[in-house]
C-alpha cells in the first residue's frame, strides 16, 4: 500500500473569510492522496521552515477534490503556527501530510441527521453536510446548527445554504440568528424530533462538545463528535494528545489515531 | 561502489545505523502506513513495564522552541500484552529490535527482562534507566553508579541477549555512569534520554505539562547530547548510540564523528516521518561523495585540534 509521506503542494489560495482577518480559507492544489478522504481526517500542515516553531498543526480537511487534488483547510489565527500560515500567499508551497485520523460514519439514509458546530469546529462538518447531500440524503432531513459567540465569529455561511440544509444559526450574544447556546438551539428542537431516527455530530470548543455529549447520553441519542487537541506526531505514537476514556475508565484514547472522530459516551469531556 | 552503513553492536549487525528512538515510535505498527519499516536500522520500541500503565493526565506534551518538553508517565501496555500483542508484528521485520525495559524496582526490571527472554523474537534490551517522569525509580537508577551496577547484574542474570543502558543527562557526570554501565555489564549504551525542563503559561500561572515538570527533547538538546557522546566515547571502551535532537543527516554525521556508532532519531519523527529515511540517504551520499568506503571511517574521528593534522 502506498506510503502517506510528507508532500509539497502549491497553494491556489488563502483568502481571509471575515472583515477582522482571523480566519482563513486555504486551498491547494496537485494533494496526491493515497488514500481516499473522508469527512473528519485531517492533514498535518508544516506553518514554518526550520525549527521554530518545531511541530507541524493539524486541520480538518474542510473539502477535497479528487480528481483535480484541490483541498481546502479553514483556519483560524490563534498562535504563531496560524499567525504563519495566515500570511502564506497564493503561489506558494504548503507542506503536508495526510489524510490522517479516521472518519464520521454515514447514518442510514432514512435517519434525520442533526450537525452541531461551534466556532472553528466548522470545516469538517461542511465538509460532511456537502457529503451528506452529494450522497443523496434530504437536506430536509439534515439539520444544521452552527454557533459562535457573535455575528463576526461566523463564517463562510453562503456555502451551507447552497446545500439546502436546515440551517440553524445562532450566536451567543444574539447579533445573528437565534440567541444562546447553539446546544440550547439543539435541545429546542430535539423535542419536536423522533430520537430513534436521529444521528447528532459535533465538532467544536470543549465545553460546547460536553453539553453536547451530555444532551445525548441524557436522550440516548447516537452520534459523533470531533475533538481536537494539540498534537505533536499526529499519528499515534508520541500520546501526547490523550483525553480520558469514558467507556474505559482509567485509560487514555489518542485523539490523533483513535479520533479525532469519537462515537458519543467514548470520551469523557 | 556503494559505501556501507552497516555496523556492530554487541556482535549484532544492523544493516544502517539509524534506529528509531523510545516513545517516539510506538510499538512500530503505527508507523507501517508511513515508511518502510525494513529499511530501518532498528527499532526502540515503547518503555514496558511489568503491568499496563495509562500515563499521566493530560497535558503531556508541550511545544518550545527548537523542541518539546513530554511527561507521558511510561504509558504502555505492560510486558504480558505487548508479548502477546505487539511483538509478533515486530518479530516478522526485517530490522532489529531493541525492546526498550523500565520498573520501579530491580525486581520489576528482572521480571519484564526475564519474560521478554523467555518469549524471544527481540535482538537487544535497552534498559530505560533514565525516564525523568515518573515518581519512582528510573532516573534513581540512572543517577547513582552503584544502582546502575546493580540493575544491570541483576537483569543480565535473567537474560541471554545484550543489555543496551540508556542513560540519563541529568547527572553531575555522566561518564561515572557509562564506566558503572560497562562495569554492570552492558553491551552498549545508548544517550542521551531528556533533559528535565519546565514551561510555565504566563496568562494562568500554571505549570504546562501536568506532571509540573518534563522532560526536554528535539534540535534544541543536540549539542548536549554531542558533548556527552565526545566524552563517554572517549572514557568508556563500550559501544555508543547516539540520541537527542537527531533530524538530518548532518546531525548523524556529527554524532558519528563525535564517537557513536549508533543513532537514535526521537522527536524529528513527529514532524516528519521520514525523517529516518533521509537521514539514511544523506550517509549515504556522504560516504560516497568523500570517496569513504564504510562509517567506520566517521566514527569516533572528530579533529579536535581543530582540522590541523594529527
Amino acid at each position: 500500500m502506498k506510503k502517506i509521506a510528507p508532500q509539497r503542494c502549491r497553494i491556489a489560495g488563502n483568502k481571509p473569510l471575515d472583515r477582522a482577518g482571523r480566519y482563513f480559507r486555504l486551498t491547494i492544489e496537485g494533494f496526491h492522496s493515497p488514500r481516499k478522504i473522508d469527512p473528519g481526517q485531517f492533514v498535518h500542515v508544516k506553518t514554518g521552515d526550520g525549527y521554530d516553531p518545531y511541530f507541524r498543526r493539524a486541520f480538518s480537511i474542510a473539502g477535497f477534490d479528487a480528481s483535480s487534488g484541490r483541498m481546502e483547510l479553514i483556519h483560524k489565527v490563534v498562535g504563531r503556527g496560524t499567525n504563519l500560515l495566515a500570511r502564506k500567499a497564493k503561489g506558494e508551497t504548503l507542506d503536508l501530510i495526510g489524510p490522517l485520523g479516521n472518519r464520521f460514519i454515514l447514518p442510514g439514509k432514512s435517519v434525520t441527521t442533526i450537525i452541531v458546530a461551534g466556532g472553528v469546529g466548522l470545516p469538517p462538518l461542511a465538509f460532511l453536510a456537502r457529503r451528506l447531500v452529494d450522497k443523496g440524503y434530504d437536506p430536509e432531513q439534515v439539520f444544521f446548527f452552527y454557533g459562535s459567540r457573535s455575528r463576526d465569529d461566523l463564517i463562510d455561511m453562503a456555502r451551507i445554504r447552497r446545500l439546502r440544509v436546515r440551517f440553524i444559526p445562532c450566536t451567543d450574544d444574539g447579533s445573528y440568528g437565534r440567541k444562546g447556546f447553539v446546544t440550547q438551539a439543539v435541545n429546542d428542537h430535539l423535542a419536536r424530533l423522533d430520537g430513534n431516527r436521529l444521528f447528532i455530530y459535533g465538532c467544536g470548543p470543549e465545553p460546547m462538545l460536553a453539553a453536547l455529549q451530555n444532551l445525548a447520553l441524557d436522550k440516548r441519542l447516537k452520534g459523533e463528535l470531533s475533538l481536537e487537541a494539540p498534537m505533536p506526531c499526529g499519528v499515534g505514537v508520541c500520546l501526547g494528545c490523550v483525553k480520558p476514556s469514558l467507556a474505559d475508565p482509567g485509560r487514555y484514547v489518542r485523539v490523533c489515531y483513535d479520533g479525532p472522530v469519537f462515537k458519543i459516551g467514548e470520551v469523557q469531556l | 561502489m556503494k559505501p556501507s552503513l552497516q555496523i556492530e553492536i554487541a556482535g549484532i549487525t544492523f544493516k544502517n545505523p539509524v534506529m528509531v528512538a523510545s516513545g517516539t515510535f510506538g510499538y512500530g505498527e503505527e508507523f507501517e502506513s508511513l515508511i518502510d519499516l525494513d529499511a530501518l536500522g532498528g527499532i526502540v520500541t515503547k518503555s514496558i513495564t511489568l503491568k499496563e500503565r495509562a500515563g499521566h493526565p493530560p497535558p503531556r506534551t508541550c511545544e518550545t522552541a527548537a523542541g518539546m518538553l513530554n511527561a507521558i508517565g511510561l504509558a504502555n501496555v505492560g510486558v504480558e500484552r505487548f508479548i502477546d500483542e505487539k511483538l509478533p508484528f515486530l518479530r516478522k521485520l526485517d530490522t532489529r529490535i531493541l525492546v526498550n525495559v523500565a520498573g520501579s524496582s530491580v525486581s520489576e526490571y528482572v521480571e519484564v527482562c526475564r519474560r521478554l527472554d523467555k518469549a524471544g523474537g527481540f535482538d537487544l534490551i535497552e534498559l530505560n534507566i533514565s525516564c525523568p517522569n515518573v515518581d519512582e525509580g528510573g532516573l534513581e537508577f540512572g543517577t547513582d553508579p552503584a544502582a546502575v551496577i546493580g540493575v544491570l547484574r541483576a537483569v543480565r542474570g535473567v537474560c541471554r541477549r545484550p543489555i543496551v543502558a540508556k542513560l540519563s543527562p541529568n547527572v553531575t557526570s555522566i561518564v561515572a555512569i557509562a564506566r558503572a554501565a560497562q562495569e554492570g555489564g552492558a553491551a552498549a549504551v545508548s544517550l542521551i534520554n531528556t533533559l528535565v525542563g519546565m514551561a510555565i503559561d504566563s496568562e494562568s500561572w500554571t505549570p504546562r505539562l501536568s506532571n509540573i515538570t518534563g522532560g526536554l527533547s528535539g534540535p534544541a538538546i543536540k549539542p548536549v547530547a554531542v558533548a556527552m557522546v565526545y566524552k563517554v566515547a572517549r572514557a568508556v571502551d563500550l559501544p555508543i548510540i547516539g540520541i537527542g535532537g537527531i533530524a538530518t543527516w548532518a546531525d548523524a554525521v556529527e554524532f558519528h564523528l563525535a564517537g557513536a556508532i549508533g543513532l537514535q532519531v526521537g522527536t524529528a519523527n513527529f514532524v516528519d516521518p521520514d525523517t529516518t529515511m533521509s537521514i539514511i540517504e544523506g550517509l549515504t551520499r556522504y560516504l560516497s561523495t568523500r570517496k569513504l568506503a564504510s562509517l567506520h571511517d566517521l566514527i569516533g574521528k572528530v579533529r579536535v585540534n581543530h582540522g590541523r593534522s594529527q
